[in-house]
Order: structure tokens, then sequence, then C-alpha cells
């Protein structure tokens, strides 16, 4: 998702302003002039330059256009040549950090095995993958993971629905 | 003696004997595969290190690093999709070999230059890292303040981008490195009432999202890369020698560069790789050959980002300021390990530093019959489907996350950085500048803020001493740099509207 510059530099010079003003707002430590508020309002305001300069279009000119491999044989070109995109590529983006949230949010009460194998079998589809791919991963991937990180590693991965035998 | 003694007991354990030889096949496979490159690599492999002893902890990202970073020269040769980007330079380079029927050939150079290469950055590392430890023991905190500032800066000067962007994601790193409590008076500091931000933003989360929840999402709109025929090789290493003695000079030159710009700050193997190749064209008696196939450009190229991998330990070891995106992950195994960096470093836990140079060494000398084994293996494992391998990735990303700290906070974490990594790389912004504000955000604000309340609010002491006088020179030149570019391409534009 490409941002126009003056929308990018101006969300950068907002962020940098807020930064700068919630760092003014800090108490110093007890009996120096500086604390924890001269770092953040430094970098505050270098992001305010940084983003108005960026608004501005300066420095735009040192940015190389990004390759992608676009031929058969593997051959690069740059983005202007580029073959269409994966359909709903912009959309499939968006899976593996839905994933992680979803991870996150189900694996107490859904357990380990469940919700990885959601995750395994949702990534596997979006990149392509057969319905026959996508069970097969869902099935030996989870259990090879909890194995190594709950077994050999003694991470705590909550059991939930499908408790594993080890 | 002693000490040197300790330290092969310590590389000859077990257990790191055994995850030298794992995350070297680790790394080899992943390095192979396009688009996961070898910080991906590391990043993936930290979680796993928290569980390690120190040492073989720090043995499996310095062996893992120096497998992948070869092994992303196989699909260059092979397919011309370079592995990762330290591979990029000399792609076309292999490929032209490999049409011209001499694929056996161009691997055998990106192998044996690779090892050789790795090895002198080790022994730069070995003899550069006491000499500089014994400088750097003088050093005041205004010394390590314009240090700390100047790598963050040549960061923003090696980026192929816009350099104010560059700027902007490390000053966005050192605003996310300000978050919770610990700052110089433990206010809580942009935490909006959530305990979970009270420690801060972990570091390694952070990595991982920006290298590898990023990866996967960049993947998922990408067509899938094409795939390799099947192919028997003859002999890697034949021919090596005869290479190795016709070009000494280019070998050598490429490997005193890698260990240069290694050292550098914020520069890594892939800037390496590139200034190499672009050197040997330049001074060759036979530019007109480069591009068709020619091994002189692929010797100096590969042997230099190798060197460097090893030479980018020493500003990471003695300052804690990491030479490239693989340090930075690695600085933070260090502390997680107790090896915090520093010139004490090399006096306290010397025996360590020891088993760090042997390790090194080890690395680059089984990535030979493992590079062997890697490049027959290679019609199979680059045959490897994106959707079977992308999926355990993103599973890793989150228990791997989520095993640092045993709290499912770190998960978001990842997926937030992932989603940064991820756009800020579709707007040109470089992530490995963010990365490294995120690494050296506290180091700089501390050594700032010490210098600060040492001078009672002053900033000449910041110039007075000399070696402090010198770094703060070069840091505001790398500063203004962009600026004074940007003027003098607009004077020539200005000057023949106004003729």
């Amino acid at each position: 998702m490409n941002i126009p510059n003056p929308i990018m530099g101006g969300a950068i010079a907002v962020l940098g302003a807020a930064a700068a003003y919630g760092g003014s707002l800090l108490p110093p430590v007890p009996g120096q002039q500086v604390g924890p508020n001269v770092f953040p309002v430094l970098i505050g305001l270098g992001l305010v330059a940084c983003g108005i300069a960026i608004a501005c279009g300066i420095g735009s000119s040192f940015e190389q256009p990004e390759e992608v491999v676009a031929a058969e044989d593997g051959s690069h070109a740059p983005a202007e040549t580029a073959p269409p995109p994966v359909p709903y590529g912009a959309l499939k983006t968006a899976v593996p950090p839905i994933l992680l949230l979803f991870y996150a949010l189900t694996v107490d009460s859904l357990g380990f095995i469940p919700t990885a194998a959601i995750m395994v079998a949702v990534t596997c589809f979006a990149l392509g993958g057969t319905v026959r791919a996508a069970i097969g991963l869902a099935i030996f991937a989870p259990p090879a993971v909890h194995l190594i990180f709950a077994k050999l590693l003694r991470v705590p991965l909550p059991a939930g629905l499908l408790p594993m035998p080890w | 003696m002693s000490t040197f003694i300790e330290a092969w007991q310590m590389v000859l354990a077990p257990d790191v004997l055994l995850a030298i030889l794992l995350s070297a096949i680790y790394g080899l496979c992943v390095g192979s595969l396009p688009g996961l490159s070898a910080t991906m690599a590391t990043a993936v492999l930290v979680p796993v290190t928290f569980y390690l002893s120190p040492i073989a902890a720090i043995a499996t990202i310095i062996t893992a690093s120096a497998m992948a970073i070869f092994s992303g020269d196989i699909p260059g040769c092979l397919l011309r999709i370079p592995g990762t980007p330290a591979s990029a330079a000399y792609t076309d380079e292999a490929y032209a070999m490999t049409r011209k029927g001499q694929p056996e050939l161009a691997l055998g150079i990106c192998l044996w230059f690779s090892a050789l290469g790795g090895v002198f950055g080790t022994l730069s590392l070995i003899i550069m890292a006491p000499l500089l430890a014994e400088f750097a023991l003088s050093f005041s905190t205004y010394e390590y303040f314009w240090l700390a500032f100047l790598g963050l800066m040549c960061a923003t000067v090696v980026a192929r981008s816009s350099p104010i962007k560059a700027l902007a994601a490390m000053l966005l790193g050192l605003l996310i490195a300000c978050v919770g409590i610990e700052n110089p008076a433990g206010t809580p500091r942009f935490t909006f009432g959530f305990t979970d931000l009270l420690g801060g933003i972990e570091v390694i989360p952070a990595l991982v999202g920006c290298f590898a929840v990023a990866e996967v999402m960049r993947a998922m709109s990408v067509p899938e890369p094409p795939q390799l025929a099947r192919r028997k090789f003859g002999s890697i290493l034949a021919g090596q020698w005869k290479l190795t003695k016709e070009y000494p000079k280019q070998q050598t030159r490429g490997n005193i560069v890698g260990i240069i710009i290694g050292v550098l700050p914020g520069a890594g193997a892939d800037m390496a790789a590139w200034v190499s190749y672009a050197m040997a064209k330049r001074f060759s008696k036979t530019p007109e050959k480069f591009g068709t196939g020619h091994p002189e450009g692929l010797i100096e190229a590969g042997a230099s980002n190798n060197a460097s991998l090893a030479s980018g330990w020493v500003p990471s070891l003695l300052f804690g300021i990491p030479g490239d995106t693989i340090t930075a992950i690695a600085i933070g195994v260090l502390y997680m390990k107790g090896l915090n960096p520093g010139p004490t470093l090399f006096t306290e836990k010397a025996s360590s530093m020891y088993a760090l140079y042997i390790i090194f060494m080890l690395g680059n000398i089984i990535m030979i019959p493992l590079g062997i084994i890697m490049i027959r293996l290679a019609t199979h494992i680059l045959r490897a489907k994106r959707y079977a391998i992308m999926p355990v990735i993103v599973l890793l990303c989150a228990v791997g996350s989520f095993a640092t700290g045993n709290n499912l906070f770190l998960v978001v974490t990842v997926a937030a950085f992932g989603v940064i990594g991820y756009m800020m790389e579709k707007n040109g912004f470089p992530v490995a500048a963010l990365v490294l504000g995120i690494v050296m955000g506290n180091m700089v604000e501390t050594h700032f803020i010490t210098s600060l309340i040492k001078s009672d609010g002053s900033i000449l002491p910041f110039f007075q001493r000399p070696v402090s006088a010198i770094l703060a020179a070069i840091t505001i030149g790398l500063l203004v740099w962009p600026l004074a570019v940007w003027l003098w391409r607009k004077r020539p534009q200005q000057a023949p509207a106004a003729a």
C-alpha cells in the first residue's frame, strides 16, 4: 500500500509533534534540569522536521525503484514493468497479522493445536496451496512445533481442546 | 593460554557442537530459499537461543547467518533470484556462468571464496577487537554518545532510499525505544496506562515482526518464483585453487573492503558485495567481460560479503553498536545471555571471546563440506513450495515471540511490527534504520542524559574532548549531508533557468 509523500510526511510530523508535547509533560530527574523529558522532545522535533521534508518531497530523488522478479527465467525488472499482481494480493497481505492477533485472542480458550492448525491452513490457502496441502500441513506442523517448544524448550503452550500426549 | 584452552572446552561441549551443526543446516536451507533473508533466518532463531547456553546461543547466530549468506548465492546462480540481498550484486554474473554451462564453477567460487572471506573477516575480528577495546577503555559517556549516534547516522546514509526517510525511520525507532519505564527517572513514558507497555517494547518480537512477518506479508502479494530444473553437478571445488592463485589481488581487495564495510555501523554484507563488485569492475583489466560469466567480480564480491559478516561483530562487541541487522539481533542475544557488549567483555569474559573466534573459524571451515552437500541437494530444496514453508514461519513467529516472555502481548507486538515493517518498506523507509533505532535507543539516551547531568546541562563538553569532537564533526557532517546534496542537485537546474 503506497501512501503519497505529503500524507505520509504529514502523519510523521503530527506524530513527532505529539511525541514532543507528550515528552515535555514528563518530570525531570529530581534535583536535575534534565530527565526522561529531553530525549522524546528532541526525537519529536526531529520527526516534525523529517515529516515536513518528506511532505515537501526533499530527498525523494535518492529513492531507487523497487525491483521485482518478473520474467519466467527469474530476471529482475523495475516495478513499472512488473506483471499483474496476485489476485486479492492487497487483502492477502493482511492475513499474517490478522492470524497473529487471532492466535493471541484464542489460544488460551481453543488451545495451541487447534489455533495453530487454523493459522497454518489459512496461510497455506492464502499462498495458493491446495486443500490437500493445507490439511496435511495443518495436521503435521502444529504437533511438531508443539513438541519442540512445549516438550523440549518447556514453553507453556495452552492445551485447550486438544491436549498432546507428551 | 589457560583462557584459550577454556574457550576450546566451551566450544567442544556437545550442546555447542550440536547447535553449530543444526544451525548450519538451518542457515543453508533458509538462505537458499528465495525471499527468505539471512536476517529473517537469524530473527526466527532467536527465541530458540533463549533456551541454550550462552556460547551455544551465540554459535547458533554466527553459524546460521554465515551459512545463509553463502547459501543465498545458490538460487542466484541457478535461477537468477538472489536468496539473500547480499547475493544480489553478483547474481547476473553467476547466472551468466550457469548459462555458459559452468554452474559448478560459479557455485564453487561462491563457496570457496565465501569461506576464505569468512576466515579473513574472523582474523580481522581477532586482531582489531582487542586493540580497539584497549583504546575504548578511555572513552567517557560523551564519546559513547557520539559513537552510538554516528552508528545511527551511518545507517541512514548507507540506506538505498531517501536519507530523510531513513532519518525518519531511525527517529521512529528511537521513539519506540522511549516507551516504558527504562528511562533516567523510571517514569512511565508513552505507556498510555497499559501495564504491558511498562517494560517497554521488546526488541526481539519487534525484530521478528519487521523481518519475518513483513516478509510473509510481501510473499502474499507477489507471484511464486519459477521452479528450478533438475540437474546433476560435477566437482564443485575443481579449479578453485587455480582461481585463488590467478586472482590474489581481487580476493585480498574483496576481503579488505568487506572488513572495512563490516566495521562501519549500519552497513552490512549486501553493501560490501555491491561495493566490491563495482571495485572489481573498475580495476579490472578486462571490464568488458563483466556480466558475461567472468569469475573476477564473483571472487571479489563473494569474499567481501562473508568477510564483512565477521568484522561487523567488532563494533557490536566493543560498543554494543550493531554492524548490520544480523548483529543487531545478536546484540539482543548477547544481553539476554549476560555477555553485555563493551570493552570489558575482553577482560572479564576473555574465554567467551576466544570461544566466539573459534566458532567463527569452525563455521567458515564446515561451510565447505556442508555447502557442497547443500549445492548437490539444491535441486530438491529449491523445489519446496512457498505455501509449505511460509505457514510454518508464521506459526514460529507466534510461538517464538510468546516464548521470549510467556506473554501473549508479545504476539500482538509481532503482528504490529509486521504491519509497520511492511508499510515502511512499501513506502521507501528502510526497516534496518528503524531496527537500529530500537536496539540502540536506550544506549543513546542513557549516554546523552548522563553526559548532560555530568555537564550540568551544558552541551559544550560534548565537543571539548578530542575524540568526541572528531566523532561529533563526522556525525554532524552525515546529518547535514542529505541537505547539502539536495541543494547541490538543485543548483544546476536553476542555473540554466536563470541564463
